[in-house]
């Protein structure tokens, strides 16, 4: 068991739908989840949250992915920030930095964010 | 001696490959061997996009593939061989390229092909080339990424 966790919280099925990709690429992951906003508003969702790291987190530190900066995940998850099992939120979660956080996810919290951030933002271009 | 993974898998250099195979082993060189793809330099190049700058990929006709692979083998390097089909890996193998284990990554559904497993479909052909492939000594087992059970062939196709 790692010491983080992480949970994708996104529009729709974008969280359950980028966790089957990254199944696809890097094999099932036991300490990543996703929820989705659908129907429910900020309280329900940060207690929807909430209640799925205190289940499962086991205690790690949780790592939340939302997807726009600004809407209502991504201030949901914000919200959650001060509580102590939540130590960052991520905003704009693509499939690479998910990919990272698998990969990377046992380093040093600065070199964490950081190496995600730069994978992440590098892997995102035009073929034209 | 160098840590070799060969794979056979339809869509060759991709995700699966890359990220759960490639984060895995760490591999210095991927091997391409196809007759068509060693002379298309845009599908190469194609292939190529989603690679870490550390690993190089190279693509080889059989003949060429059969001639470099010992020096490779031979040296400390970690490379994962990689093949569209079955028949070709075969010709590795009885080309006298040492093979202990082939991976199937991705054989997928088509006329005359029977269902493995959802990754793995294999036709009447397939099936003799893996009996081949075992009485050469090769173990024929499928597992699409590192994290995934292995699944000998051998016991579904006797």
């Amino acid at each position: 068991m790692t010491g983080r966790c992480g949970v994708v919280v996104a529009h729709g099925r974008l969280g359950e739908g980028l966790l089957s990709a990254l199944t696809r690429v890097a094999g099932a992951q036991d300490n990543l989840w996703a929820v989705s906003n659908d129907d429910l508003d900020t309280e329900s969702l940060m207690a929807e949250i909430e209640s799925l790291i205190a289940e499962r987190g086991a205690g790690r530190e949780a790592i939340l992915f939302s997807d726009l900066d600004g809407g209502s995940c991504c201030q949901a998850c914000r919200r959650l920030l001060p509580s102590e099992s939540v130590r960052a939120v991520f905003y704009g979660v693509n499939l690479p930095l998910l990919i990272e956080f698998v990969f990377l996810q046992d380093l040093p919290f600065g070199e964490f964010c950081d190496a995600l951030l730069k994978k992440s933002r590098g892997a995102l271009g035009v073929h034209s | 001696m160098s840590q070799v993974l060969f794979r056979v898998d339809e869509r060759l250099i991709h995700g699966q490959v890359v990220v759960g195979w490639g984060r895995r082993l760490h591999p210095h060189r991927i091997v391409v061997v196809s007759d068509s793809l060693s002379r298309e330099p845009v599908e190469q190049d194609i292939y190529r996009t989603g690679l870490p700058a550390s690993i190089e990929a190279v693509f080889w006709n059989l003949d060429e593939a059969i001639k470099g692979l010992p020096a490779v083998l031979d040296s400390d390097e970690t490379i994962i061989v990689l093949t569209e089909d079955l028949e070709t890996m075969l010709r590795l193998a009885g080309g006298g390229i040492p093979i202990t284990d082939v991976n199937i990554g991705g054989l997928y559904a088509g006329e005359g092909r029977t269902r493995l497993l959802p990754y793995v479909w294999l036709s009447s052909d397939d099936e003799q080339r893996v009996r081949e492939l075992e009485a050469l000594g090769v173990r024929v087992v499928a597992q699409d990424l590192p994290t995934a059970a292995p699944v000998r062939v051998r016991e579904r196709v006797e």
